[in-house]
């Protein structure tokens, strides 16, 4: 992989940080004092939503890991555990995704039947620490996460050495990688009038073969379900270095619209780098439950919410960015009629149907949830 | 046979009512029955009045009768006692019981008395510590191996003078004289005793109630006897001696004014070779000093100088009332012989094996103002104390608790929700003492109630009675014992804790110290001993927090003692509600709701 200077300066600057960690600890041990391990805390409590930067952001709350305190001790150790690893494949200028470095760390303590880390969901909560409390990236960790999204545009890039075109991609479009950094991910040539998010894969296949980016202009781009960072980095660097709108289009549910929201402001647990993935531009395109009558949308094709659905919408309801009455209406419509509607059900209108009218239709007529 | 009425022995409680209804029968009033009727009929009659109710109860009783008899003797003669019981089955229903021991053996004369006569022995209110007879006796228990099967008891004894005699004994069940047959010598030497007799309508089962977990508790409570047992499937069971020592016969004491009732009294003058009700009263009663004598002398409308045989039922009367009024010194209680905190425990790590034990004999007491007692507990936690519950779904058996009942060393195994014993074990707040599910727990529970007169709460003798005195004992005990046990339970706990987390906070310090290292480029061997010490010097500052925290929480002796007080007042308040509820007083019971 090449790097350039600039590059190289990051990863020492982030090596620096890590064995930091580690002379903090050796201080204490030194001193005979509790080995702790400071970092903020991740959760709802300490998070808030910054009307300024239109994101998601992490309170000043932190919490404390200590070596000798019983419930603490096992995640202490896997935080120091993960903190040399990181370190070690910084320094052999690799990138490995987080499960290999949950299987790079896992073994047996000697002299007993416990394992280090016993599964991935022990050591990727760690890795979001260490992030947290170096205020680092993952990806400036040289840590990535199994790419998963997909995107077609007229649109030409370098990645490393490698040039690709977008609007060359056939069928199965170009697959995000999880690093889209400056560093790695340059754009060569851009050409296009907005950026299309469409929730699901099925969904954004029927756009690509109705080469539906071509006849509007534009990209359009899938997380395939909750979209990882790859994704959501690339659409904001589209969104801020290229001012072009951005358009979610999701299943008309609750969790559609939290992707939505995540997007655009931000995930909680992520709170503490929204800044570098959120897009606060982003509009919401559809669907909602508000469309079922607007565009004639046959009963037989909507789902009854459920229980689980109702719960996730009053929370929702609560959260601080959901406040706009837009989104309020949207979600009285929701509850008062008690349905919820998926991308695919628009075909029973026709299959083109969502390429041809729905989309175009809406974009023209700026109807959008803010 | 002592103190016991064998007018009322073992009864169920619907046999003592209706014989308490027809008339309250005296033991004169029974032996004459005896004459009149024919003894066998009266006890075909009498069965259930004679504790024999249940199959399998009924065994137990026989096995009782014959091992106390047995544990007695030896003790008398100063010899350490090895007693066998043997159970065959025969048929349906049908055993033979043998009990053999190594005692002083019995002599032609002594023979009859002992197996052949019922109701002989009997001595009138007698003052002394014993573990008593529980139904029938074992005359009686030959007079139910006759008119079940028919069959003589065979006995084999040898006094160690002149040969062993073998021969079969029979009661005369009109004239209760005891009958010999096939007297013979025999020819091996042997000192001690066989009693071989066969029962129908008995049944054996391994319950908690039958023969072996009698014999298994008789063995706990005197451990310098051996109990071998052999059971109908021939399985054998020792249940060894723990101590070398054989206890101090109990003194016979005279009985104390404050517990005579008036019959008792009426009975003793009767007896009396004194001239005068006044020396009568002085040379028979404990505690009865001159004051004494010139208080009722001055109180009582007949000369006390008169012949105490011609004294009447109300004469009799005047007097006990008298003793209610005077002022007597508590009785003397040097009778008293506990088993002690050294043997029980022995014995009972020998045979219920549990992890822990603690053990406490309080100082004697005294119940009713006339009565000398002392209670001893064991708690047995752990390891095999307890009794095997029921089968969890996941095949596990819970241990549960085992309270073990003893009068006077003899083990109480019926009738257990009506004995002060039991009430005494629920009554107490065993959360206190860190046990919080004391019914399931691996928990044995060894009670034993020594007295010259135990409180039973009926005829049938296997439950005491709650004289406040006792039950006070008994919690205090129970509490002390309790408390004793459960704060080593604790440490040991606190300590098993302690290392876990020592040797899991070494684990992971081993991974740290790895780490570090590499972080730091520094060695890691350096980085690991020195976490090390910082764990041990945690759990130190960990361990001083505990201990001091500890000696706020431990209960003391004094607090012990105030938490009872406190209880006791709780529950009289309560009392006092459920009676003015009773009364129906509204305006009591407000009151009382207020509080």
């Amino acid at each position: 992989m090449a790097k350039e200077g600039k590059h190289y300066a990051k990863d020492t600057e982030v090596i620096k940080k890590l064995e930091n960690i580690g002379s903090e600890i050796l201080k204490q041990i030194e001193g005979q004092k509790n080995p702790t391990y400071t970092m903020p805390i991740r959760t709802l409590g300490n998070v808030f939503f910054d009307q300024k930067s239109g994101t998601i952001k992490l309170g000043n709350k932190t919490s404390d890991r200590q070596f000798l305190n019983v419930a603490h001790s096992r995640k202490f150790m896997q935080t120091v555990l993960v903190a040399s690893e990181i370190r070690k494949v910084i320094e052999q200028r690799a990138t490995v995704s987080i499960r290999d470095l949950y299987y790079a760390l896992k073994h047996t303590i000697e002299g007993t039947q416990e394992n280090t880390f016993e599964e991935q969901g022990e050591s990727d909560p760690v890795i979001e620490d260490i992030e947290a409390s170096l205020d680092l990236l993952r990806e400036e960790l040289h840590l990535a996460a199994s790419s998963k999204g997909i995107i077609a545009g007229d649109v030409q890039l370098r990645d490393g050495d490698d040039s690709i075109d977008l609007a060359k991609m056939g069928s199965g479009g170009w697959s995000v990688p999880s690093n889209v950094e400056p560093e790695n991910i340059e754009f060569k040539k851009v050409n296009a009038e907005y950026v299309l998010f469409i929730e699901k894969d099925a969904v954004w296949r029927r756009f690509n073969e109705d080469q539906y980016w071509k006849k509007h202009k534009c990209i359009i781009l899938t997380g395939r379900g909750q979209p990882g960072r790859g994704e959501r980095r690339l659409a904001q660097r589209l969104n801020k270095e290229y001012d072009l709108p951005l358009y979610v289009l999701t299943d008309a549910d609750p969790w559609g619209m939290y992707i939505y929201s995540v997007i655009k402001q931000g995930s909680i647990s992520l709170s503490y780098s929204e800044e570098k993935l959120a897009t606060p531009k982003a509009q919401f395109l559809g669907l909602t439950t508000m469309d079922v009558e607007k565009f004639k949308i046959p009963k037989e094709v909507t789902i009854r919410l459920n229980a689980l659905d109702v719960k996730r919408l009053n929370e929702m309801g609560s959260y601080e960015w959901f406040q706009k009455k837009e989104w309020k209406q949207e979600f009285a419509n929701m509850k008062e009629k008690a349905v919820k509607l998926e991308l695919e059900a628009l075909s029973k209108k026709g299959i083109r149907f969502i390429t041809e009218e729905y989309v175009p239709d809406k974009i023209k007529n700026e109807e959008f949830l803010p | 046979m002592a103190d016991e009425k064998i007018a009322k022995p073992k009864a169920s409680e619907e046999a003592e009512k209706e014989e308490k209804g027809a008339k309250g029968l005296t033991a004169e009033e029974i032996a004459k029955e005896f004459r009149e009727h024919s003894v066998a009929e009266f006890f075909k009659k009498n069965m259930q009045m004679l504790g024999l109710t249940g199959k399998i109860k009924t065994l137990t009783t026989i096995v009782h009768e014959y091992v106390t008899n047995s544990l007695d003797a030896c003790e008398e003669s100063k010899i350490l006692p090895d007693i066998e019981v043997q159970l065959k089955e025969l048929g349906d229903e049908y055993y033979e019981v043998t009990v053999k021991d190594n005692g002083p053996g019995l002599t032609k004369e002594t023979v009859g008395k002992a197996l052949g006569k019922l109701l002989a022995g009997t001595k009138f209110h007698r003052m002394v510590q014993m573990r008593g007879q529980q139904g029938i006796g074992a005359a009686g228990c030959t007079m139910l191996s006759q008119i079940t099967t028919g069959k003589a008891v065979q006995v084999i004894t040898g006094t160690g003078k002149g040969k062993p005699i073998s021969l079969d004994l029979t009661i005369d069940p009109k004239t209760n004289e005891p009958k010999m047959a096939n007297v013979q010598e025999v020819a091996k030497d042997f000192n001690g005793t066989i009693i071989r007799a066969k029962f129908k309508g008995v049944k054996y089962v391994n319950s908690e109630q039958a023969p072996l977990e009698y014999l298994r508790r008789t063995a706990i409570a005197n451990p310098h006897a051996q109990i071998t047992f052999i059971e109908p499937g021939g399985e054998k069971i020792v249940f060894k001696r723990t101590y070398r020592e054989i206890p101090v016969r109990p003194i016979e004491m005279k009985p104390h004014p404050k517990g005579v009732k008036v019959d008792e009294l009426s009975t003793l003058a009767k007896y009396s070779g004194e001239r005068k009700v006044s020396s009568f009263l002085k040379n028979n009663f404990d505690r009865f000093g001159d004051k004494a004598v010139e208080d009722i002398a001055k109180n009582v409308s007949f000369d006390i100088n008169k012949d105490p045989r011609q004294l009447t039922w109300e004469e009799a009367e005047e007097v006990v009332n008298q003793f209610k009024k005077i002022t007597f010194i508590a009785p003397r209680t040097d009778g008293l012989i506990p088993i002690g905190e050294p043997q029980i425990r022995k014995s009972l790590e020998s045979i219920v094996k549990p992890e822990f034990i603690s053990v406490v004999t309080r100082k004697p007491s005294v119940y009713s103002g006339g009565f000398p007692f002392q209670v001893e507990v064991g708690i047995a936690y752990g390891g095999n104390a307890g009794r095997m519950g029921e089968t969890s779904e996941e095949g596990q058996q819970q241990r549960k608790i085992e309270i073990m009942r003893f009068a006077n060393r003899a083990p109480l195994l019926f009738d257990t929700g009506g004995c002060a014993i039991t009430k005494a074990v629920q009554s107490i707040d065993w959360k206190r003492y860190g046990m919080k599910d004391y019914e399931n727990a691996p928990l044995t529970l060894f009670v034993n109630l020594i007295s010259v007169h135990i409180p039973y709460t009926s005829a049938g003798k296997q439950a005491i009675s709650d004289e406040d005195e006792i039950m006070e004992e008994l919690r205090l005990a129970l509490m002390d014992t309790g408390r004793k046990i459960f704060t080593f339970i604790g440490f040991q706990r606190r300590l098993a804790e302690k290392e876990a987390k020592r040797k899991m906070f070494y684990k992971y310090a081993t991974e740290v110290a790895i780490a570090v290292a590499e972080l730091t480029h520094k060695g890691k061997k350096d980085i690991e001993e020195k976490l090390h010490a910082l764990v041990l010097k945690h759990l130190k500052l960990e361990e001083q927090k505990e201990k001091r925290q500890d000696a706020k929480g431990e209960m003391s002796e004094e607090e012990i003692e105030k938490e009872y007080e406190k209880r006791m007042e709780r529950e009289k308040k309560e009392n006092d509600k459920k009676a003015a509820k009773k009364g129906g007083k509204k305006a009591v019971e407000e009151a009382a709701e207020e509080e």
